[in-house]
């Protein structure tokens, strides 16, 4: 017997932005990453189109991360110690773009300046052909100032400038306005806190095609289902046509599940839960596919064997 | 060209048609203030066109009456002829505009029948006791009354007996008897005697409908002879000292002697006003038989020196929603021992007998039109419904529409700032001060106000942030963080800046999506829309000066017609005034109190995502909002 597949037709459309700038749009990137696009929830063929596959961005920062756990630091050697090589590295392993995280001080605990951030940026264009993301260290100041200096060195290469938050979001834009590139703005898991800080944003002036939201999610555990309500939720208005939520959303799996104790840590944990490297990539894994069901454009991870999986598992969904 | 002539300064200029009134004021030298920088917003550049012929693009705030009398706002008005133009002086100007936002008038909805009421008085003439009759004083009372009215088992108690025979033989066995036939708990009787006037004095019979509320008391004297009320006053709650709202006085009240003390402070106040509107009328205190008692249930509480503990705690229930009839000695209100007191009853914990006080006197409760009713005190309740169906709510908006939690914050009295305009290109503020003072501060209603001219005028974002990137002084880094001065040192009271802080900002913008989530949930409650909405009704002593417009462009109150708003002042002592002088009435609020349904916010789990919606300038949906969104493309 024949089974008729009932068809959702959406009114709204996620807008398409274009990540990076090639030299022919003024940029060095050896190609743009889209993103967004899609009339349909994740992987829904049959009710509408997704014209770019959600998108893995590999984290990498500007020092030899303190916190990190050691499967990390195991997995990616010597270059954490250079974010450029790190950054290279994480080309290689098949990252489609490169979020270079800032961090508040520099070895020796110096103050990070804004020379500091023009000087990481540059090596990091250079070392990569990816479209990259910067985001600050996340307070207020050091962000204003890092952030400037990184729009400044970037221009023309349309990265991402992040983390814009409805107290502070002013010179981030202005910056991503000056320089041509576009912004990421995080609020907390809530459907009209994402919308709110979408319309701040928007009231500067930057066009809609420049901005990407972060919903801000949690791990697998430790609270992933409400997360992942709040995109589902903020995915549906769009589709429905509210045209503030219809920005495409990034979502950070990596630092999520990595700060879990079933992933960071390999000791004083119960026998039962297993192999430890196995258990860490799959907590990181599990949480990012999820996100991506939920509507996530960008995941941002840790683990280049998380990397792997999850564009693995991408390919596979993507198959018509 | 035209003539325009300008007196009272005489100054005349020429100017092509077309020409707006506030330019040729200009171009004369005749200074016209426009706070609102010539947008029409303010009505405070008003002048009276008293010849020639003018256009008015606008007439938002000036009233049908007012332009037949020639008003016109300068900045809007455009010169067609020859005209001549009066500049009035400002403070008139004020006046005129406070005019129309007064509370409505003491008049009952309903005939009052004098003789269909419990408290009567009733004048008797006893056969004078002799050696042939030897019956006692008080059966003797007791059978004249039963002979002459029908009154039968009437009740006295032990210090009206010690009372008894001395009224009796100075008025030479002529008394008035005070009577009370029946009470609100007590339908059937049996009729009480309250108390006993020698001779004949049945020119009038006092009582009292008191309305209690957080911060402010009302005491309205009424003759039940008339009807009317004849002496009003007020004061502030003698409680605030003890705590600001209902939850600092509930936690006050659980310790120590709190609770005894919080009940003589605010019956303090209450005797206060009792022997104030007595003293009006030169009679005592003790010639008051009867009070009626509507506030929230927290006051009701506290003023029964009932402990309210459970009201703060989960699952918030109050100890008793309607008070039994009670004798005014047993709480040491100030009226006659014996007289007695009625409390409205309440529907819950945060919603209480000045509710259903409010729905009962607003006429809610017999409206055919859907209709919305808000209270806006320390607390904010607020009832959708109409004659078949009522559902209310409260939602704790906090006291900084009160003037508290706010740096520069303070109650509606003299020198307080009551309205500001800010200039959209210069950013200068412009005030009224209540009482033409120096300011001393901000009221709720300048609050509301402010918020709103500072989001018009783009000093804040949507989200309340203040962009210390414009060009102006007023904007500063301050001791809590980002600041807007309103005035400055030299202009006030008090010697300071007065300022407006983020933290302030934040207050005010938790305190009006508190109250508009509370209207969303309600109108989704019951499957309707704030659009559904017929007429709005706002009660609450600070209700009756909220600026509508501002209110809307704020996103406090829902968008829509302006004449759908009406103001009602205290409808809580009006409502308990309507049960102290009517059985229907009394039945009414009894029914109001049945029929209400009431929804717990705490347990609704769509009043968050309401509340984070209506966290925004105006809403996050701008759609509920067109006049606003029509106000920003401009």
């Amino acid at each position: 017997m024949p089974v008729e597949i009932p068809v959702e037709k959406w009114p709204g459309r996620v807008v398409e932005e274009t990540i990076g700038a090639t030299a022919a749009e003024g940029g060095t990137r050896s190609r743009v990453v889209k993103v967004g696009g899609e009339n349909t929830l994740p992987f829904m063929f049959t009710d509408g189109e997704m014209p770019n596959p959600p998108r893995v961005a590999i984290e990498i920062l500007d020092r030899r991360p303190k916190d990190w756990s050691p499967l990390l630091l195991e997995a990616w050697g010597d270059v954490v110690d250079d974010p450029a090589k790190w950054a290279k590295a994480a080309e290689e392993a098949g990252a489609d773009l490169v979020l270079l995280q800032l961090s508040l001080t520099r070895d020796g605990d110096k103050p990070t300046t804004a020379a500091d951030a023009r000087a990481i940026t540059r090596a990091v264009l250079q070392a990569t052909g990816l479209p990259i993301l910067v985001f600050g260290p996340g307070q207020v100041d050091a962000d204003n100032e890092l952030l400037v200096a990184v729009a400044e060195e970037a221009a023309g290469e349309r990265i991402v400038l992040g983390i814009c938050e409805e107290k502070n979001y002013r010179t981030i834009v202005a910056a991503a306005l000056a320089n041509g590139h576009l912004v990421n703005g995080r609020t907390a898991m809530d459907v009209n806190l994402a919308k709110q800080l979408n319309i701040l944003i928007a009231d500067m002036g930057l066009p809609l095609d420049r901005i990407i939201m972060d919903p801000t999610t949690a791990s697998l555990g430790y609270g992933i289902e409400y997360g992942y309500s709040v995109m589902e939720r903020l995915r549906l208005a769009a589709l429905q046509g509210d045209r503030m939520t219809q920005l495409p959303m990034l979502v950070t799996p990596g630092f999520e599940a990595w700060r879990q104790k079933e992933a960071k840590v390999g000791e004083g944990v119960p026998a039962s839960w297993g192999d430890w490297r196995q258990r860490a990539v799959l907590w990181e894994t599990l949480t990012a596919t999820n996100l991506i069901l939920a509507g996530a454009d960008i995941v941002v991870l840790r683990h280049p064997e998380t990397v792997k999986r999850v564009k693995a598992y991408i390919d596979r969904m993507m198959a018509k | 060209m035209a003539t325009v002539v300008f007196r009272p300064a005489g100054k005349r200029v020429e100017v092509p048609p077309g020409t707006l009134l506030s330019d040729a004021a200009r171009m004369a030298g005749v200074e016209v203030l426009m706070p609102c920088g010539g947008q029409g917003r303010c009505g405070r550049c008003a002048v009276v066109v008293e010849s020639g012929s003018v256009r008015r693009r606008s007439t938002q705030r000036l009233t049908p009456d007012d332009i037949a009398a020639g008003y016109a706002l300068a900045c809007q008005t455009l010169v067609e002829s020859d005209v001549v133009v009066l500049v009035p002086p400002q403070e008139r100007i004020e006046r005129r505009i406070k005019e129309t936002k007064r509370a409505a008038k003491i008049e009952l909805p309903f005939p009052y029948d004098r003789h269909d009421q419990p408290l009567r008085k009733f004048a008797v003439t006893l056969e004078p006791p002799s050696l042939a009759d030897q019956t006692d004083d008080w059966s003797r009372l007791q059978r004249e009354m039963a002979r002459r009215y029908g009154i039968r088992d009437l009740q006295a108690s032990l210090p009206l007996l010690r009372k008894l025979p001395r009224a009796l033989r100075e008025g030479d066995w002529t008394v008035t008897a005070v009577v009370e036939l029946d009470s609100w708990d007590r339908p059937e009787g049996p009729p009480r005697l309250i108390d006993v006037l020698p001779g004949e004095r049945l020119e009038s019979l006092w009582a009292v409908a008191i309305d209690i509320g957080t911060t402010s008391n009302v005491v309205w004297l009424v003759d039940l002879i008339r009807g009317q009320v004849m002496a009003q006053a007020a004061d502030y709650n003698g409680q605030i000292a003890r705590g600001e709202d209902v939850i600092s006085r509930i936690i006050y009240a659980s310790k120590g002697n709190g609770l005894q003390e919080l009940q003589e402070l605010v019956m303090g106040t209450l005797n206060r006003l009792i022997a104030q509107v007595a003293a009006e009328q030169n009679i005592r205190p003790d010639e008051i038989y009867k009070a009626t008692v509507a506030g929230n249930t927290t006051m009701i509480h506290l003023f029964a020196g009932i402990p309210p503990e459970s009201i703060r705690l989960m699952p918030f229930i109050p100890v008793v929603n309607h008070l039994p009839t009670f004798p005014a000695r047993e709480v040491g209100l100030g009226i006659h021992p014996e007289g007695t007191v009625d409390c409205l009853p309440g529907i819950a914990s945060y919603v209480g007998a000045d509710i259903t006080a409010g729905v009962l006197s607003s006429g809610l409760c017999d409206s055919n039109e859907l209709t919305l009713f808000i209270d806006v005190g320390t607390n904010g309740e607020m009832v959708l419904g109409d004659c078949t169906w009522l559902i209310s709510c409260a939602c704790s908006a906090g006291p900084a529409f009160e003037g508290a939690g706010v740096v520069h914050g303070m109650r509606a009295t003299a020198g307080a700032i009551e309205e500001v305009w800010i200039h959209p290109e210069t950013y200068e503020a412009a005030y009224k001060v209540i009482g033409d003072e120096r300011p001393r501060g901000i009221c709720g209603s300048g609050l509301i106000s402010l918020l709103a001219e500072m989001f018009i005028t783009g000093v804040v974002d949507k989200s309340g942030n203040i962009n210390l990137d414009l060009p102006t002084k007023r904007v500063r880094r301050g001791e809590h963080g980002p600041e807007y001065v309103v005035a400055w040192a030299d202009e006030t009271a008090t010697g300071r800046d007065i300022v407006i802080t983020a933290v302030d900002i934040d207050n005010l913008m938790r305190a009006k999506a508190a109250i508009y989530a509370g209207f969303s949930v309600l109108a989704r409650s019951v499957g309707l829309t704030l659009q559904d909405v017929q007429r709005v009704l706002i009660g609450g002593a600070f209700g009756q000066y909220i600026n509508v417009e501002k209110a809307i462009q704020i996103g406090m109150l829902p968008d829509m017609p302006y004449d759908r708003f009406h103001f009602l002042g205290n409808t809580s002592v009006r409502g308990a005034y309507y049960a102290l002088v009517s059985r229907e009435m009394r039945r009414r609020v009894t029914e109001v109190g049945r029929m209400m349904t009431y929804l717990e916010l705490s347990a609704d789990n769509t009043f968050f995502d309401e509340f984070n919606a209506a966290l925004f300038l105006p809403h996050t949906d701008l759609s509920q909002f067109p006049s606003v969104a029509a106000l920003m493309e401009r």
